[in-house]
């Protein structure tokens, strides 16, 4: 049950993460809710593959993990000008 | 505008390639034992593409994708997966023959060579998307300048 509250606590953060992703007042307050918003979906994915006691889970978190960094730099290039 | 990012994202990119494209060749090899397969798998390997893309810019990728290369090896995959399918003709369609008397792949289930010819199938669906998926965004990228 412990890994199961630990999820929900860092639901209730994805939560207040969301709010400043919806209020943000600039594009770069996005961008950096979406990035911890990753952070926060990759480790509930690791709590609950503990909570279910499935390891294979852990594989579809790492993958989540390599291809968010992905997209992330992607909006960052685009802000920053570099697509042309 | 410099075409490249920054050396921080470029060196990060030159450890992180390998990574994922290993961790894609995984999903597909154990396509038939773990959750994933040919398309998830194959859409991980694209990652790599992409970060080189977006990390070392358009020109630097211009080199190194051959597009007649790419598009022979989408054909090849999908060529792969018929021919699999082919190979118990004489009973049925997509029989799966190497699995019932083959001479390969039918060890016993939950090992790596099992399954009859599902991971020959994984491999030729992750080949097909991996250059499909490759081909489609390095199109996209080159496709016209917004000035001039």
């Amino acid at each position: 049950m412990m890994f199961l509250y630990a999820t929900i606590l860092i639901g209730i953060a994805g939560l207040i993460v969301l709010l400043r992703l919806l209020l943000g007042p600039t594009v770069s307050d996005r961008v950096v809710a979406l990035d911890t918003l990753n952070t926060l979906v990759v480790a509930a994915m690791l709590l609950l593959g503990a909570y279910y006691e499935r390891a294979i889970y852990i594989d579809i978190a790492i993958v989540y993990a390599l291809l968010s960094y992905i997209g992330t730099l992607i909006i960052a290039k685009y802000l920053q000008g570099g697509l042309t | 505008m410099s075409d490249d990012m920054g050396v921080i994202v470029k060196t990060n990119a030159r450890a992180l390639i390998p990574l994922i494209g290993i961790f894609g060749a995984y999903i597909v090899l154990h396509g038939h034992l773990t959750p994933g397969g040919g398309f998830q798998g194959g859409a991980t390997i694209v990652g790599t593409g992409l970060l080189f893309l977006i990390a070392f810019g358009v020109e630097e990728a211009k080199k190194v994708i051959n597009k007649d290369l790419y598009s022979a090896l989408e054909g090849v995959g999908g060529l792969i997966f018929l021919g699999a399918a082919m190979l118990g003709l004489s009973i049925a369609f997509f029989y799966n023959v190497l699995w019932h008397k083959g001479p390969i792949f039918n060890g016993k289930p939950g090992t790596l060579l099992s399954a009859g010819f599902l991971p020959i199938m994984n491999l030729g669906v992750g080949l097909k998307v991996f250059t499909g998926l490759v081909s489609a965004v390095f199109a996209l990228s080159l496709f016209r300048r917004w000035k001039k």
